[in-house]
């Protein structure tokens, strides 16, 4: 008998094609843990505007820094692709556009629309 | 037709005790329409006779030869050579314990089927003739009953891959989903109890890659999203 041993495990993740769906299901979880920091940040970045005028400041320089606006795209971004896409899946969830096809053409659109709204955001912000 | 097909096909020698890798090969069109079970029928009887892998109906139907083919899983007998790019990426279903070259080890996988109760159970008293369907009814399993268990989408879900111990994984879901949807079956509630569970059903995130995977055309991302709506209604 081969003892589990020596039995490797085949490839998984570093050969598999990354299909679309895939790449939306994991964007949906990326973003969302990804808003959960932005939060912190942002209700510091709450207190910090309504705290003393010194604080103030330093909210005003936080938010032009480069950090700041890159972090406030990344937000942005995240947010429009979470809704975006959590619509999608409560969709789904409600038995709407189950087909194979479907699946493919609601996330194409949802990365899309996402894609086209960090764009016009990155031009703004950055 | 002489041009050479390139291929690079995982190999894996237990006996040699060396680790895994990729050997290339070309293998010459013999045939229009060449499928990549063609290619590797021609390794082993040309080439190099230590290659392994399953095969048997060789059309599609007994779901021998699943393989990972250039990062996707499908059937190397229903695959065409034009379609692919070269050099062709062959390798095992993935995650899965390799036993040799392309050959895997099923046993959880069909242990995971088993865990279903894949047959008909019924209390009532066995009819005279057979259990009637009506052809709605009937028509219902229309999408879940063609699965031949090749493998192709359980291996191919990430899901499964991390949590492959406790989540059924996509064939065998949709196969619950097929005897769910089954009017004769009169187990249904008993099905629901055993599948309501955080990992062995819903540890499905709507990656599907079950349903790109599936050389059948199936849809196992909504025979899963189905049994949990159907969980629902008997909540209600």
């Amino acid at each position: 008998m081969i003892s589990n041993r020596q039995q490797p495990l085949s490839p998984r993740l570093s050969v598999y094609r990354w299909h679309l769906t895939m790449v939306a299901s994991l964007a949906h979880r990326a973003s969302g843990l990804f808003l959960i920091v932005f939060m912190v940040f942002y209700f510091i970045l709450l207190s910090l505007m309504t705290g003393a005028p010194e604080q103030f400041d330093l909210s005003l320089s936080l938010m032009h820094s480069l950090y700041g606006r890159v972090l406030l795209w990344l937000g942005f971004a995240s947010f429009v692709y979470h809704f975006l896409n959590g619509i999608r899946f409560l969709l789904l969830d409600a038995g709407y556009g189950e087909s194979r096809y479907a699946m493919r053409l609601s996330a194409r659109m949802v990365l899309a629309v996402t894609l086209l709204m960090a764009a016009g955001a990155a031009v703004a912000l950055l | 037709m002489d041009k050479m097909i390139r291929l690079s096909v995982f190999r894996f020698d237990p006996e040699a005790g060396d680790k895994p890798f990729m050997q290339a090969f070309e293998v010459p069109v013999t045939k229009p329409g060449m499928k990549l079970l063609d290619a590797l029928n021609y390794i082993k009887w040309h080439i190099d006779g230590t290659l392994t892998y399953r095969r048997s109906c060789g059309e599609g139907v007994c779901g021998s030869d699943g393989l990972n083919i250039n990062g996707v899983n499908g059937l190397a007998c229903i695959t065409e050579i034009a379609g692919l790019k070269q050099p062709i990426h062959v390798r095992p279903l993935p995650s899965m314990l390799v036993i040799r070259d392309l050959v895997v080890d099923m046993d959880h996988f069909f242990d995971q089927y088993r865990q279903i109760k894949p047959w008909m159970q019924t209390s009532t008293p066995v009819p005279e003739h057979e259990r009637l369907q009506a052809p709605q009814d009937r028509a219902k399993l229309d999408g879940q009953y063609e699965c031949i268990l090749c493998g192709c989408c359980t291996t191919s879900c990430p899901s499964w891959w991390w949590n492959g111990d406790r989540f059924l994984g996509p064939a065998a879901l949709l196969q619950a989903n097929r005897w769910i949807v089954d009017s004769r079956d009169e187990a249904t509630g008993e099905r629901f109890d055993q599948l309501e569970d955080a990992f062995r059903l819903y540890r499905c995130h709507q990656i599907m890659n079950c349903m790109e995977a599936c050389p059948k055309q199936l849809n196992p991302t909504a025979a899963i999203n189905h049994i949990k709506r159907s969980m629902l209604k008997r909540q209600s």
